[in-house]
């Protein structure tokens, strides 16, 4: 058909009301737009970056970070490469500070309570007058019978929090959900240390590991990793290190390992003396080891030879399929190895100190440290120092069980009237059987004070809540624990302001001021705020002259101190390995036992695995999107809750991917997504914390209860001996198909199945289709 | 085989389309170099700090000889003269007392870009303003350079006179609006940048 020239006008025209039509889809209104910010401080400089040493608080190890600030923004968190624990590498948690900072659900400023308890109803008041007065007024007339909850903070804050309390006559305490108290008090038995050890695995050859997930989430998982890239990959070793880990469940570190050994839950203690019992039998241990005064002569050596390979297994589990043949061969082999083969470490921690038992568990298996030589050796156990100041914590403790089970019944009666909390969340981090939130809402005359940035479970029953900065506005210091073998003390500096729109304020800040409006001792709290503290301690440091930082003024030390997130003093070493005191390991044998477990037992059980979350930890990161999105690790899960079951375990089960599953405990019952995972061992489920926020933040709370869940609520209050802190891992559960199915979020899974690979040996490496595993 | 009327059509259409979206985009965008910007929140006279005052360019557009962008001014900066000075007239003042109330609030001023190159290109100011105000003839300088339109500069210019090379005379605008008839596109760039004989990569504009 011939083209007309009415059709060509017609056409033209509307290809040209396409592109007015268009135009509408272009540049945004204020796109182009050019910003007068409001202040003009020194180093701000249009489209010009600057960057700034900090610390990470969102890991418990406090990792030295590098802050991308644009125009007054915060941008971008990396590893900072000078710190020494970290070495420039970071966790995926440090990442997600900038989403704190600019998380639209922030607490914008102090607030009161607005209705019934819990009702999570608050109004805004202004931190002055109204704010610190009733802070200073409450304190007043209840510090006396009050209790200041924080986390166990190191370093200046922990000494901040301590000399308060004393100050003002209030009860300081610490907590965490899930805390190393067992690990802590083995340590302090094992080696008479207050202060954890680091590992030096990079020059490690054997590492065998005991319940501590090294890799992912156990005390400081990121200087670990690098040291296992070494350990595996690094360029001057001769060999490749080897790594065993014994656990009951499939962690990263089990997956990354040469020979994971699955064993029963809580017997990994009897598993670390049998091994004990082969270097002794052998003659293995190292030069220096008077095995006779480690164990009382023969008797003891008696008592020891109880744990011989042959006797053992029943009860630890290691059948001739998990050994790849005479399993109480490979634990004499593996015993050899550890003690020949060395430099070797044994780890122990984790889900091997959260059962009853757990305190042998881990010392049975620290104790292999001192046996074959490594403690204080290159490529072994790393002894640390004090903290680089007297009067400082270089270490903290969370409250026991036992401790938070107390405080529950003290508010419940009306014994404590003021409870101040501070960036900890009990009634989400407590087992539900203690009920914290009931013992709350039904005290009669408790005032409960939340300084934290973010609603949470425990916040939202706050009858006033007065924000803190989250950390990268604010000041703060760190002691690492572990330190790298050596003292190092890190600073953290505000590196950004609040927006114009919030109004937090220094926590720290705020109780010196409290302290001081109450003509508190002045020789205790003689600072004006928290930035002259820690300025003081650094003029202290530059005054002793020694360390990574040689300056001609205190000015030029404070500024070089920040401009490198820290000092740090490679000659000042943790103290010599002088051998273990006599009679510990009769000590340890004679402590040996098994877990026990509460409520559930028998047929149709099976162990619970809580696991800590790779990113949201406990639950107290919930609210930030970025952690909720990160997939999981080994099974690629984001946002939810799921629950790792065996396929045979599923198939008895009727229970598909995807199921929701109910995880019922003589505590109560959680629902959870169901996870097929063969590595799973088949007596064995594991469910992660973190999920089952209920108040705060739509990123923390909006799923439903099928597919977020506390796995904390349903655990038994059992208690480790000894610490009497939580045996998170000592729960058994009954599972059944709550009849509903929801798809899993992971990005495993969906992609085709591809073989590649030119040759036999690499057709090992697959990918795994949907509905082909 | 498609018809050939809707091939034309199709044809059509795209060509009407392309030549519009061009024809919006030359002429209708000031930051693509002509037609005039919007209002500004706040009437600034450049007159009054320039022409009377005799404020540089460079006190207020402080990274001007730093680095890539020129940056306007923090409000804080404003407020170094107008905490005192409130204006003589009831316009000036009206004007004046804007800026405090933005100090006062704490909010910045969203002012309406007037210059702008694409995002993909990257201009910066500092290693303009050095070459148009280093000294003629001195070690590793050319003898002879040329403005944006090929006029021979004879003499080493200032900071003023060499931002209004492509800005024009801002310090005589009651209201800031691109130089008159000025284009400031690739092939200005280019031009300017043979005729005094600087590298034309396109690495070296384009980001």
């Amino acid at each position: 058909m011939k083209l007309s020239r009415r059709h060509f006008l017609a056409w033209a025209g509307l290809g040209a009301l396409g592109a007015v039509a268009c135009e509408g889809f272009g540049i945004r209104e204020g796109e182009l737009n050019i910003q007068s910010p409001v202040s003009l401080p020194e180093d701000l400089v249009r489209g010009k970056d600057n960057w700034y040493a900090s610390l990470c608080r969102n890991c418990p190890s406090c990792e030295g970070i590098l802050v991308r600030v644009m125009e007054g923004r915060a941008k971008k968190v990396q590893g900072n490469p000078l710190y020494p624990t970290n070495q420039g590498r970071s966790h995926a948690r440090c990442e997600a500070g900038v989403q704190a900072i600019y998380h639209p659900d922030r607490v914008p400023g102090a607030m009161r309570r607005g209705g019934n308890r819990g009702s999570g109803q608050f109004d805004p008041i202004g931190w002055e007058p109204e704010g610190m007065e009733t802070l200073v007024r409450q304190l007043t007339d209840r510090a006396s019978r009050g209790v200041l909850l924080t986390k166990p903070n190191r370093g200046h804050l922990g000494m901040l929090t301590s000399r308060f309390a004393s100050a003002v006559g209030i009860e300081h305490m610490n907590y965490e959900a899930v805390d190393n108290n067992v690990y802590r008090s083995a340590v302090k038995n094992v080696y008479g240390q207050d202060v954890l050890p680091d590992f030096d695995i990079e020059n490690a050859n054997i590492v065998l590991s005991f319940g501590a997930d090294f890799l992912s989430t156990w005390i400081s998982p990121t200087r670990w990793n690098r040291g296992y890239g070494e350990f595996r990959q690094g360029e001057e070793r001769r060999e490749r290190g080897s790594l065993y880990h014994v656990d009951s469940r499939f962690s990263m570190t089990a997956a990354n390992a040469d020979k994971w050994i699955p064993v029963q839950p809580g017997w990994e203690g009897y598993l670390a003396l049998s091994i004990a019992h082969v270097i002794v039998q052998e003659n293995l241990q190292a030069p220096g080891i008077d095995v006779d005064a480690q164990l009382g002569g023969d008797a003891g050596r008696l008592l020891l030879a109880n744990f011989r390979p042959e006797n053992i297994l029943h009860q630890v589990g290691i059948t001739p399929e998990i050994a790849g043949g005479d399993p109480a061969e490979f634990i004499r082999k593996l015993a050899r190895d550890f003690a020949t083969h060395g430099p070797s470490i044994a780890i122990a921690g984790g889900s091997a100190g959260a059962h009853s038992n757990g305190l042998f568990n881990v010392e049975a298996a620290t104790f292999l440290n001192w046996l074959v030589g490594s403690v204080g050796a290159k490529g072994g156990v790393r002894l640390n120092p004090a903290a680089p100041w007297d009067g400082v914590p270089a270490s903290a403790q969370g409250a026991s069980l036992d401790d938070m089970a107390d405080l529950t019944d003290r508010i419940r009666s009306g014994d404590v009237r003021l409870l101040m909390l501070h960036n900890v969340d009990p009634v989400h981090g407590l087992p539900a059987s203690i009920d914290l939130q009931d013992a709350i809402v039904s005290a009669q005359d408790l005032y409960v004070i939340s300084f934290s940035p973010f609603i949470d479970d425990t916040s939202a029953l706050a009858d006033l809540i007065l924000p803190d900065r989250v950390y990268l506005e604010d000041w703060g210091d760190d002691i690492p624990d572990p330190a790298p073998g050596y003292q190092v003390a890190g600073f953290q500096q505000p590196v950004v302001n609040p927006l114009w729109d919030l109004d937090p304020r220094s926590f720290p800040d705020v109780l010196l001021t409290a302290a001081d409006e109450l003509g508190s001792d002045e020789q205790l709290l003689p600072w004006s705020n928290y930035e002259a503290m820690l300025r003081e301690s650094a003029n202290a440091l530059f005054s002793e002259n020694r360390g990574s930082i040689q300056a001609a003024t205190e000015g030029e030390f404070w500024t070089a101190l920040l401009r490198r997130g820290g000092w740090w003093d490679e000659s000042s070493t943790g103290p010599n390995a002088s051998g273990p005191r006599a009679g510990l390991l009769r000590s340890i044998v004679d402590s040996a036992s098994g877990p026990t477990f509460a409520g559930y037992g028998g047929e149709g059980t099976l162990y619970l695995a809580p696991f800590s979350h790779n990113t949201l930890q406990d639950g107290d990161l919930a609210h930030l999107p970025w952690l909720q999105a990160a997939p999981d690790p080994l099974t690629t899960v984001t946002w939810q809750t799921w629950i790792e079951l065996n396929d045979i375990t599923a198939n008895k089960y009727g229970l598909r991917e995807g199921d929701i599953v109910r995880v019922e405990s003589s505590q109560g019952s959680i629902r959870a997504v169901a996870y097929l995972n063969p590595a799973t061992p088949p007596e064995v489920v594991g469910v992660p914390f973190g999920g089952g926020r209920r108040h705060g933040s739509p990123w923390a709370t909006d799923r439903p209860s099928t597919e977020s869940s506390n796995v904390l609520d349903i655990l038994e209050p059992t208690r480790v001996a000894g610490p009497q802190t939580l045996a998170w891992a000592g729960t058994r559960v009954r599972i059944s198909h709550t009849g509903e199915s929801v798809n899993v979020s992971k990005l495993e899974g969906d992609y085709r199945a591809v073989e590649v690979g030119l040759s036999s040996a690499e057709e090992i490496i697959k990918t795994i289709a949907p509905g082909n595993y | 085989m498609i018809p050939l009327m809707v091939a034309g059509g199709i044809f059509t259409v795209i060509i009407g389309f392309v030549l519009v979206v061009l024809f919006i985009s030359w002429f209708s965008n000031p930051p693509f170099g002509l037609g005039n910007a919007s209002a500004q929140p706040v009437a600034f006279p450049h007159t009054v700090h320039v022409e009377q005052n005799n404020i540089q360019c460079e006190f207020c557009h402080r990274n001007v000889t730093k680095g890539d962008a020129a940056t306007v001014p923090a409000v804080e900066q404003c407020l170094f003269c107008h905490k005192d000075i409130s204006g003589r007239d009831s316009d000036a003042q009206t004007e004046i007392a804007k800026v405090q109330q933005y100090f006062a609030d704490e909010q910045p001023i969203d002012w309406e870009r007037v210059h702008r190159v694409p995002d993909h290109v990257r201009f910066v100011h500092e290693a303009h303003i050095r070459f148009f105000t280093s000294d003629m003839g001195a070690e590793g300088v050319a003898g002879k350079r040329y403005g944006i339109n090929g006029e021979e500069i004879t003499r080493a210019y200032g900071i003023t006179e060499t931002c209004s090379i492509c800005h024009g005379d801002v310090g005589s605008m009651e209201e800031v609006q691109p130089k008159d008839g000025q284009s400031l596109k690739m092939g200005t760039c280019l031009d300017c940048h043979r005729v005094n004989n600087v590298p034309t990569d396109c690495t070296i504009c384009h980001k």
